[in-house]
């Protein structure tokens, strides 16, 4: 008789991704008696496929980068020691699960399981009180909206909870947007019952009659487990809330794509029909929402906090700092060891989140882009500052959605800026003239600069107009799109002038000012950089032809001596310069 | 609900409840300016144009949807909110296009309206073409028959075959009601201006000073008026029984023109400054310039040679027998073809090649068909008299070098290719220089110098023409005397001259365009060949004066401006991009970058939609689906690349009933009908 109880395997977005599917079907096949479950994301990304034995002593082990074949299967059912995974204890030390107690741990489609697990507790306990009640907790709270703008919950319910209206609608944000923010679609695709259960407290307490989540098409997996989620809860007649004679209509729209359906008017105007565009406020949509109902939008991690807060509202309190309470869901991507997500309270150091949960090397990080293209960079010397939404305002950055993009030494901070800029041009909802236009001439300005036909009033220039673009766009889109390159000015202005006046890129990423040079010194003859090259740009004396050269870093990265290397345009041993 | 009392620019506004800034702005008197706004359709706050700062919070806010709140401070007119507005408009301007102005308007250097005297030609009125022409050219007879056609070098009927013959429109306009029109003149004001200098840049300051109300007198040192239309181009490419006509409506308009009186002889600058309440200085350039080799004063000074043929009235002069014209300008093509005229054996010598000669093509093309030799890369080294009277004119071959500050490719001598010419005439026509007139300060080539913005030279003396500009062309020298006379009104009116910069937002030169960006209004443009002159007999062309072709007739005239494909914009005057980019003085290239392309969509018959110049306001998709209840239009992609299209881009349904609702909403011309007024 084996000693598990139970097999559990993440197979949410990350853990499919990286061969979950497999992993489970084997799992299955050799199981035997042992019951197999599908579980979430416990935000180790890092490591997935990751598969958790239940042991009947009531213990659980971890295997990590879980392989599909059979041996490695059985090993595992064996309780092998190899591939065993804990928790390093300098980010267990950091981390406080409370939003994501449950993700990864529980099945997300098994309301039963949500429920022995807690779950619906704290609906019942706010049911339990007047509506007004409820607001006033999650007032207490400090909760503040986890989407981005930080406005606090409680308030924002108060108005709609004020409101008398035939209908009155509460929208859950679920279309993440930010490239690199991942936690939404984590916490839908791990904890759905959460997430309902706090739109359910909100429905209570607001009043509201009508329930929508606008998810993005691009998280099926998040829309499926939602939607078993809204079944199982209208099937358990949770969704007729106390004192209401009708139940609630509870429905998930998907989105189709549009970065700016995350504002809150346009994805009103989206759920009508309409083309997502924001329109001026006021009316706020508290006042005239969705077709002209009363209307309050909470992003998921939001909800997801709901219950957590409902739980003990003057713990939730006490959690984070001051103006922040709580905890905050952070996604972390980009040059670092450990990319995943990570639960921390309010007020965490940003260097402790990168350095002691992602596990970047010391010194081996530049900055880190906060709030996604909406956001801005934070130099590394500033990486003591706490993360809560008034510091990093202060830096010129934003904490938005909680998207941590680590950006690495040997990264470009123009090029960071570029790409930014690149995304939100195409995702402009083309309405406003600031936005539309104004992001695009930013862009091509940091297209001709990252392609070295910069020149330094460029610098002013990309300053004077970002700065015009945040006073003279509508939404929080076009107000926040000129961050990245305004960020990167103010910290890494020094990258921008060697580009525009000295004409080179200093970690030599941009194409148009760098040459691949080859070290004769370190060089050991063995050819392989002349063998992979793919056209042929390495001569049969190991001089590169920069010209040729398209700078596709297979040489380099060929190279197992570390004899070739980009160089700063120009210069580098007896190599060929470029054009 | 009670009125709302805010600031807007210090001045306390009232606003009924409801009411926008802007509205609430326009009821006080301050007009803020907006595009994506028309008061009909829902608010949209797309163009931003109208915003207006919020004193306490320091924001922006579109004035066209904001409302006032109780005591809120409003700031719409200071410099901070103008700088938002101009980038706004200039960020619009940067997506747009659409030919403000046709490109031939904007190559004439006098602006004349070219697109519309076409038209009115081609509709057969050339009573109307000829008003519009004396808008701007003043001496359309003349003009008609020597322009070098600026506009025709830029006219995009050169991209799917030749220009339009557009100064065919002027000469035959001219030609059929030149003699009875008659401006409507208004009474004289009293105030008098000398205008020193008889030719095309004095006639046109008078002519426009006389319409005006200004009653100007020409000194002219010459026996008759008219200067190098006179004295310099010949009988058989202007015909001065033409040029007699053209004058003579001026002494009809009441203008005074005094012969045979010399600046610094008969008159001084001093005494007509003292006497008139202004002075136009337009006295030409009339110095030959020198070939600078030995042997220089035995060959004639080209343009002193034409002024001796014009005196004996052409055909009273004699043979010059075997020739040599110098110089590769216009001024050698003449005497060279004078002289062959006169029976002479003629052959140019030119330091460069064609490619470089500084004379029309045409003339070029003319002069060789005429029997007209070239020596290319053939410089002069001296001249020699013989004891027979014949000249020797030693040469030398040269060949191009490098790019000179002209741009054009310097001749180098080659070693040892030196031989003679031997001749009986040598005319140097190597170029002419301004002799400014005593008095006058010159600038560093020897030109008056009179103020780029207004032609001022100094107090109430201004000065137009070639003694501005050096040798140039008629139309320029017509252009710079209606600037010099319009400018000395506003001195003499003691107003400051402001000239209004000629707004133009172009969809770039032909020779950057392909006929897929031409933008037809007319489905039934004709694609016909040119219309050609008939030109008289070779024959004749090579032994008598006569003018080189007829005027072309009316109906092939206007069978030519059905060529015309009307470039310029449909909404011209009514663009409120334009009008508002001109208030807050944004240029078209503020700001330069991507621009969208779109083929403008002709499907519909009576409507043209050219997405270029849509700036996305969303007017036209509001009027139709709020007002007309047709939601016709829609917009479509996003970003940067956002457009306003039709139902899967198929044009407007046979359901659209054509009422033009979003046509006279648009703003900017890109929803309009296909027909020009």
């Amino acid at each position: 008789m084996s000693e598990i109880k139970r097999i559990k395997v993440g197979t949410a977005s990350c853990g499919l991704a990286a061969g979950a599917g497999a992993v489970l079907e084997n799992f299955k096949r050799l199981a035997g008696d042992i019951p197999v479950a599908e579980v979430g994301c416990i935000g180790h990304c890092y490591c997935e496929p990751i598969v958790e034995l239940e042991l009947k002593d009531g213990t659980n082990i971890f295997y990590s980068s879980v392989k599909a074949d059979d041996a490695s299967v059985q090993a595992i059912l064996a309780l092998t020691e190899n591939g065993r995974f804990t928790i390093p204890a300098e980010r267990a030390a950091i981390e406080k699960l409370y939003v994501t107690r449950l993700a990864g741990r529980i099945d997300p489609k098994d309301i039963e399981e949500y429920k022995a697990n807690g779950g619906f507790e704290s609906l019942k306990k706010a049911t339990a009180v007047t509506p007004a009640e409820v607001v006033e907790w999650v007032k207490k709270s400090g909760l503040r909206g986890r989407g981005g703008a930080g406005f606090s919950t409680g308030m924002k319910w108060s108005f709609l909870a004020a409101k008398t209206a035939e209908e009155k609608i509460l929208i859950c944000n679920a279309d993440e947007g930010d490239p690199g923010a991942f936690m939404d679609r984590s916490m839908m695709e791990s904890v759905p019952f959460q997430v309902l259960e706090g739109m359910l407290i909100g429905a209570y307490a607001t009043g509201a009659t009508k329930l929508f989540i606008y998810c993005r098409a691009e998280y099926p997996l998040a829309i499926k487990h939602l939607q078993i989620g809204i079944d199982a809860i209208c099937k358990a007649g949770l969704n007729l809330l106390p004192g209401r004679e009708k139940p609630l209509d509870i429905m998930i729209k998907e989105g189709a794509g549009a970065f700016v359906c995350g504002e809150e008017t346009a994805m009103i105007a989206s759920l009508e029909g309409q083309r997502g565009q924001p329109r001026f406020r006021p009316p706020f949509p508290t006042d005239k929402g969705w077709n002209g109902y009363p209307t309050a939008i909470n992003n998921v991690e939001t909800y997801a906090n709901i219950p957590v807060v409902i739980a003990d509202p003057d713990a939730f309190a006490a959690l984070g700092t001051e103006k922040s309470t709580g905890t905050k869901i952070f996604a972390l991507a980009g040059d670092l060891k450990n990319p995943g997500l990570a639960e921390v309270p309010m007020g965490v150091t940003l260097g402790d989140i990168v350095y002691k949960i992602g596990g970047a090397a010391p010194g081996s990080v530049k900055a880190v882009q906060t709030g996604g293209p909406s956001g801005g960079c934070i130099p590394a010397d500033k990486f003591d500052v706490k993360m809560d939404y008034d510091s990093l305002k202060e830096l010129g950055a934003i904490i938005g959605s909680g998207g941590l993009i680590v950006i690495g030494n040997d990264r470009c901070m123009v090029e960071t800026a570029r790409y930014f800029l690149d995304f939100t041009h195409r995702e402009s909802c083309g309405k406003c003239t600031f936005c539309r236009v104004g992001t695009m001439r930013m862009f091509e300005t940091l297209e001709r600069i990252v392609a070295g036909k910069g020149q330094e009033s460029d610098i002013d220039f990309l300053e004077d107009l970002g700065n015009k673009i945040k006073k003279g766009s509508l939404c929080a889109l076009g107000q926040t799109a000129p961050g990245p390159a305004l960020s990167t000015i103010r910290y890494f202005r020094h990258e921008y002038e060697a580009h525009v006046r000295d004409g080179y890129c200093p970690v030599n990423q941009c194409n148009a000012l760098s040459d691949v040079a080859l070290d004769p010194a370190k060089c050991v003859k063995c050819k392989l950089c002349i063998k992979n090259c793919p056209v042929g740009a390495i001569s049969d004396d190991f001089k590169i032809d920069n010209s040729k050269c398209t700078r596709c870093n297979t040489c380099i990265d060929t190279c197992a001596k570390k004899a070739i290397a980009r160089v700063k345009k120009g210069t580098g041993y007896d190599s060929t310069p470029g054009k | 609900m009670s009125e709302i009392k805010f600031i807007l620019d210090g001045k306390t506004v009232t606003a009924a409840p409801g009411e926008t800034i802007m509205q609430a702005a326009r009821k006080a008197g301050v007009e803020i300016p907006g595009l994506c706004t028309n008061g009909k359709v829902s608010r949209t706050t797309s163009c931003f144009v109208c915003v207006v700062k919020d004193k306490k919070t320091g924001r922006f806010l579109p004035s066209c949807s904001a409302c006032p709140a109780e005591g809120q401070e409003v700031e719409s007119e200071t410099a901070e909110v103008a700088e938002m507005r101009r980038t706004a408009l200039g960020l619009l301007l940067s997506e747009h296009t659409g030919d403000c102005e046709a490109p031939c308007t904007m190559a004439c250097p006098a602006h004349a309206k070219v697109e519309e005297y076409v038209r009115a030609g081609r509709k057969g009125d050339f009573k109307e073409a000829l008003r519009i022409i004396k808008e701007r050219i003043p001496l359309p007879m003349s003009i008609g028959r020597v322009c070098p056609r600026f506009c025709e070098k830029d006219c995009r009927k050169n991209i799917t075959g030749k220009a339009v013959s557009i100064n065919d429109f002027k000469r035959l306009a001219a030609d059929l009601y030149y003699d009875e029109y008659m401006e409507d003149l208004p009474e004289l004001n009293g105030k008098k201006v000398a205008v020193i200098g008889g030719g095309p840049a004095g006639l046109s300051a008078s002519y426009y000073l006389r319409l005006q109300g200004y009653a100007p007198t020409i000194y002219e040192r010459m026996p008759q008026a008219g200067g190098m239309l006179r004295y310099g181009i010949p009988q058989f490419r202007l015909p001065k029984e033409i040029l007699d006509r053209e004058i003579a409506h001026y002494l009809a308009m009441g203008i005074e023109i005094n012969c045979n009186v010399e600046l610094g002889k008969d008159i001084t600058l001093e005494q007509l400054s003292a006497d008139f309440d202004s002075v136009i200085v337009c006295v030409g350039s009339w110095s030959p310039s020198a070939m600078r080799i030995e042997g220089e004063e035995y060959a004639e000074q080209g343009i002193r040679w034409l002024e001796g043929l014009a005196h004996a009235k052409w055909t009273n002069c004699k043979n010059p027998g075997r020739t040599v014209v110098v110089g590769g300008g216009n001024t050698a093509m003449d005497c060279a073809r004078n002289a062959l005229r006169l029976g002479g054996d003629v052959t140019v010598v030119y330091r460069r090649t064609q490619n470089e000669m500084p004379a029309e093509q045409l003339e070029v093309h003319e002069a060789m068909e005429e029997g007209v030799k070239f020596e290319f890369l053939t410089a002069p080294l001296s001249l020699r008299k013989n004891v027979d009277g014949s000249l020797s004119l030693a040469c030398q071959k040269m060949e191009l070098g490098e790019p000179d500050a002209s741009g054009r490719r310097s001749p180098v001598p080659v070693e040892g290719s030196d031989f003679t010419f031997e001749v009986d005439t040598v005319i140097a026509a190597i170029g002419q220089r301004t002799k400014a007139p005593a008095g006058i300060e010159a600038d560093k080539r020897g030109n008056v110098a009179a103020a780029r913005e207004n032609l001022q030279v100094s107090g109430n003396i201004f000065a137009a023409g070639d003694c501005v500009s050096g040798p140039a062309t008629v139309v320029e020298a017509v252009a710079g005397g209606r600037k010099a006379a319009l400018a000395a009104i506003d001195f003499m009116e003691g107003r400051e001259h402001v000239e209004a910069p000629l707004f133009n937002v172009s969809r770039g030169h032909w020779r950057s365009l392909c006929k897929e960006d031409l933008v037809y209004i007319r489905d039934n443009v004709s694609e016909d060949d040119r219309v050609q002159p008939e030109y008289i007999s070779m024959e004749k062309r090579k032994t008598t004066f006569e003018e080189l072709f007829p005027t072309i007739p009316a109906e092939k005239i206007q069978a030519e401006g059905e060529r015309c494909i009307e470039c310029s914009c449909t909404s011209k005057g009514e663009c409120k991009l334009k009008k508002f980019s001109e208030k807050y003085a944004v240029k078209p290239d503020m700001f330069t970058g991507k621009k969208q392309i779109h083929a403008a969509d002709t499907r519909h018959p009576y409507i043209i939609h050219d997405r270029m110049k849509c700036v996305k306001c969303g007017i036209c998709v509001k009027t139709c689906g709020e007002i007309i209840n047709k939601n016709l239009l829609a917009f479509m992609k996003r970003g940067f690349n956002t457009s306003v299209g039709t139902s899967f881009n198929q044009g407007f349904p046979s359901y659209c009933k054509d009422c033009g609702a979003c046509i006279n909403e648009c703003p900017v011309g890109a929803l309009d009908w296909r027909e020009k007024k």
